[in-house]
């Protein structure tokens, strides 16, 4: 088989790695930077992690499948992963953290002053299927204080182990419309245009079939295309 | 073509039960051994002003005891050990420490080169925004001088990319191995253009 083509990111395409205001990224950012090749360590990766990784239900609005609810607007996110030329990529682990509705994480460096919400997972693991998508049901997640004078706006974490060690990606999805998005940090540390834009999820119109939940779609995009078989 | 997305922080709430202890033992898989020596490997993240770095992610991907990996990319995938998953995470203690136990990697020769034993390892972090990756060797320069990976790093830092024996560590079946990462300042770990 013809070799993955696998690119450098792009700086004006992606995320600095020093972001203003957000003081770790100073202290945890290298000096300097070596280019490598990509060898076959990183053609290659873990298929089939889901032997290390359990996945659970794709439902985190309940502890049980007969539990009660956690709090808050009930929402379907509906996910796709693509190669960076749209090619579906079937079996990616997904995984999902965020707040609950109340903008409390279910973790203990979490101080943000919010109640916990016993019958919220806080996440999961979910697996694409064939067509290279996944659905999860939850509940939107509330936003939270950051800093003294600092807010994040309501966002959902992703990690996502696809193909090879090129391929991996870790992420996050705003929501569209949400006054916060102005001034989140992180948000605005993309660059504007196509990357910022990138990581705002589309509304779907309501629907019979979302029921009760509002409904959303993401893409995302892994690096990585099918060489063309001649080399190139 | 389309942009990659866009590279965020874990920030500081990954949940700690995504980082399962059983994701650090590599050396079985599916109720079976793997083949080859067991070892561990473990060190301590250092971030600026050599402060511990607790609560990241460390995860690694290498290849089995004789350098194949179970993957369609390796035309020699059919032969790869099918007790070996080649990948493992941990998340860093207080103190900032991370430890696996897995087989050492085999050497193998790659079309750029003869790979040296060697582990990738990537780490994840509040204030990472884009993941950091380097390579760890097992060995000498002296047995695979073409490493394409490590002949790509200033040959002045290439030894901080090496794991050390660590007899203090060893445990009864496991033979130990150290590799610290100071990932800014003074001897700063290489990490790769990604």
């Amino acid at each position: 088989m013809a070799d993955t083509v696998y690119q450098p990111y792009i700086d004006s395409k992606q995320t600095p790695h020093r972001v203003q205001g957000y003081a770790r990224t100073f202290t945890r950012t290298p000096d300097a930077f070596v280019e490598r090749p990509v060898t076959l360590t990183e053609r290659t990766g873990p298929l089939g992690v889901e032997q290390r990784l359990a996945v659970g239900s794709a439902d985190f609005t309940r502890t049980s499948p007969d539990g009660p609810r956690a709090q808050g607007p009930l929402m379907l996110l509906h996910g796709r992963v693509v190669d960076d030329c749209d090619s579906p990529v079937a079996g990616a682990m997904i995984e999902v953290w965020h707040a609950n509705a109340s903008g409390k994480y279910i973790h203990e460096d979490d101080a943000f002053n919010a109640p916990f919400d016993p019958n919220f997972t806080g996440g999961g693991r979910v697996v694409t299927d064939a067509d290279g998508r996944f659905s999860i049901t939850t509940v939107k997640p509330g936003p939270y204080r950051a800093g003294p004078a600092s807010w994040r706006a309501p966002h959902i974490h992703f990690s996502i182990i696809g193909t090879s060690w090129m391929d991996r990606m870790v992420t996050q999805m705003h929501f569209p419309g949400e006054p916060l998005n102005d001034f989140d940090m992180l948000l605005n540390a993309a660059p504007d245009g196509t990357p910022r834009e990138s990581m705002i999820a589309h509304a779907l119109p309501p629907s019979i079939e979302a029921g009760d939940a509002s409904a959303f779609e993401h893409v995302f995009v892994l690096r990585g295309h099918a060489g063309s078989g001649d080399g190139g | 073509m389309a942009d990659p997305s866009v590279w965020q922080t874990i920030g500081p709430f990954f949940p700690t039960r995504l980082a399962e202890p059983s994701c650090t033992d590599l050396t079985e898989l599916r109720g079976k051994p793997a083949r080859g020596t067991r070892i561990t490997l473990s060190g301590q993240i250092l971030e600026r002003d050599r402060q511990p770095m607790k609560n990241a992610i460390v995860e690694i991907w290498q290849p089995d005891s004789e350098g194949l990996f179970p993957h369609p990319a390796d035309p020699r995938a059919a032969s790869a050990d099918p007790h070996f998953l080649g990948w493992g995470r941990c998340a860093t203690d207080a103190n900032g420490w991370y430890r696996f136990r897995t087989i050492m990697p085999g050497r193998r020769a790659d079309n750029a080169g003869t790979r040296l034993p060697h582990i990738n390892m990537m780490l994840l972090a509040s204030g990472i925004m884009r993941r950091l990756t380097t390579t760890v060797f097992f060995g000498d320069e002296t047995v695979s001088p073409d490493d394409p990976v490590l002949t790509a790093v200033p040959p002045a830092s290439r030894n901080r990319l090496f794991a050390r024996r660590a007899p203090e560590l060893d445990r009864v079946t496991d033979e130990a191995y150290r590799f610290d990462i100071v990932i800014q300042g003074a001897e700063e770990t290489p990490f790769f253009l990604d």
